[in-house]
């Protein structure tokens, strides 16, 4: 799963630790999502697409993932 | 903040009866014991590197805990215990190969126990939470 993280964090001009205050995590978790090394949970991704005023599709995508069938 | 200051509390605790059982001498040329000594350093240099994120982390104002911390010791903790259950294997298995006092071999099988668990913790950090 990547992210925008980083450019959204840019464009607002928060710090790492700013965001991390704000969605209420340690630093070092902000530096592992930047890194696209942690998945966050869905709680924390909802938390900073809100930040940011965003959904969280907008925020996080899938990497060659097949979408499922619609089940209309 | 307890949790703070216990775990820098033991970690130096350790280490200054470390430092004392050498000083006195308690240190040979024993493979095993230089091993035992290199485990325990191994787990008061983690100790420590925990506390000091942890207090760095309260000065920050972040909370010493968060989502992904807690994963990551979920983690290593399942994935130690079940490495560790190989480890009492092939400690019983050498059991009687091994001209060790049977009170020793429980230390060293519980110091095992904490370094599996360290590098679990590392492991984890650096490869598994990334495939997720």
């Amino acid at each position: 799963m990547t992210n925008r993280i980083r450019e959204l964090r840019a464009r607002h001009g928060l710090s790492q630790l700013e965001l991390a205050q704000k969605v209420g995590v340690r630093r070092e978790t902000i530096v592992f999502l930047e890194k696209g090394k942690y998945n966050p949970s869905l709680r924390l991704a909802h938390d900073i697409a809100s930040l940011f005023g965003l959904s969280i599709e907008e925020v996080f995508f899938f990497e060659e993932r097949q979408e499922p069938e619609n089940i209309e | 903040m307890k949790k703070t200051v216990v775990s820098l509390v033991i970690s130096v605790l350790i280490l200054a009866a470390l430092i004392l059982w050498a000083l006195e001498g308690g240190v040979s040329n024993d493979i095993r014991e230089i091993l035992m000594m290199a485990g325990v350093v191994l787990l008061v240099g983690f100790g420590l590197f925990i506390g000091i994120g942890r207090a760095r982390s309260l000065r920050r104002k972040e909370p010493p805990e968060d989502e992904m911390s807690k994963n990551v010791m979920n983690r290593a903790a399942s994935l130690s215990y079940y490495i560790s259950l190989y480890m009492w294997l092939l400690v019983l298995l050498l059991s009687d190969r091994i001209n060790m006092p049977v009170n020793s071999l429980i230390g060293s099988g519980i110091l095992g126990m904490a370094v599996i668990f360290l590098f679990c913790w590392i492991g984890v950090r650096v490869f598994v939470m990334k495939h997720d």
